[in-house]
């Protein structure tokens, strides 16, 4: 195998990764106390989460009514804790128990 | 000062747990596939140092795979994580303003770091050394990932299927904690909306057009809400 190719790859799309990162901060430096930079900096955070959310269930490659009942059945739990208790972690590991119970022990598929 | 440290440490250990719920499987599933391609086990975990983003990790694989060029790749991997340039604009005035340590938390940007960066002011004094503790762990579960798949799959029996959960689980309960200091929730209806309509126009790249439409609704309607104080 060629390493020196396979090195060359990783170090071109470790660049285009960082550039995509570091753009806003070069771009935006003299004008970061902006209203409307502030106000995207506050708003846009909560939206990006509930895009993210979506994104995270598209990758869960629900495929069938029981897997689909599974997610609800998980996802409601980590909404009532968060809601309840309000400890992150609790309602992560709860949700996320739940739902490898559902696919590991009961082989909901 | 003996003291900042360890508290600073503790609370991004405890911050970042369900991350390394989510990035282990992840970089294990990561370098599984990177075996495939038949270089040295050493090379997933440094995919995971050098590049560190996991769906440009995932796409490198069929890249090499096919023996694309370095300007193909670097082209394919800008459009893959364009989106990240919406998470610095968020980021932009609680980052360091200078400094080394400014340059690896732009470098370790990630979705999942993007989320708890702007879930919370930390309670403890020093942001940026806590911003750094987080970044820096959650790479290294990253790493340690992509190490465990390629290297020690053989050696560790580890049934990692549901795990994948955990990271959605993660969002769910930022954004929960996100919409409490919210004072005009409705955008979060809009949020939702643009993922409706960036699946049904272009459902392989919705995750950036939807980002894209949220923010143009916000450059559109610059002040008829306000947030909190």
């Amino acid at each position: 195998m060629d390493n020196q190719y396979l090195l060359g790859i990783f170090v071109v799309m470790g660049v285009a990764t960082f550039m995509t990162r570091l753009l806003p901060f070069v771009a935006l430096t003299q004008s970061q106390s902006h209203p409307l930079l502030v106000r995207v900096g506050r708003v846009l955070p909560p939206m990006i989460m509930v895009v993210l959310v979506c994104f995270g269930l598209s990758s869960l490659q629900i495929e069938s009514l029981d897997r689909l009942g599974l997610s609800v059945i998980a996802l409601t739990a980590v909404m009532t804790l968060q809601l309840g208790i309000g400890n992150p972690l609790v309602s992560i590991l709860v949700g996320t128990g739940l739902y490898t119970f559902g696919i590991q022990w009961l082989g909901i598929s | 000062m003996s003291q900042r440290v360890p508290s600073e440490l503790s609370e991004a250990l405890q911050d970042s747990a369900p991350v390394m719920l989510g990035y282990v499987p992840l970089g294990m599933a990561f370098g599984l596939l990177f075996q495939s391609l038949g270089y040295h086990w050493l090379f997933a975990p440094l995919a995971g140092v050098v590049i560190y983003a996991g769906s440009a990790q995932f796409m490198a694989v069929g890249l090499l795979a096919s023996g694309i060029s370095y300007a193909e790749a670097f082209i394919a991997t800008l459009l893959l994580n364009s989106r990240h340039i919406f998470y610095g604009l968020s980021v932009l005035d609680r980052y360091p303003k200078r400094g080394i340590s400014r340059w690896y938390l732009i470098f370790g940007l990630t979705d999942e770091t993007y989320s708890l960066v702007t879930s919370k002011a930390p309670r403890i004094a020093s942001r940026h050394t806590y911003y750094l503790y987080l970044t820096a762990l959650n790479q290294s579960y990253w790493v340690l990932g992509c190490a465990f798949g390629a290297g020690l799959q053989s050696f560790v029996e580890f049934d990692s299927r549901g795990f994948e959960f955990a990271l959605v689980a993660l969002f769910l309960v930022l954004l929960i904690e996100q919409a409490r200091m919210m004072n005009d929730r409705w955008l979060l209806i809009v949020a939702l909306c643009a993922v409706f309509v960036a699946h049904l126009l272009v459902p392989q790249q919705f995750l950036l057009v939807a980002i894209s439409l949220c923010l143009i609704t916000l450059l559109v309607r610059p002040k008829r809400d306000s947030l909190d104080g």
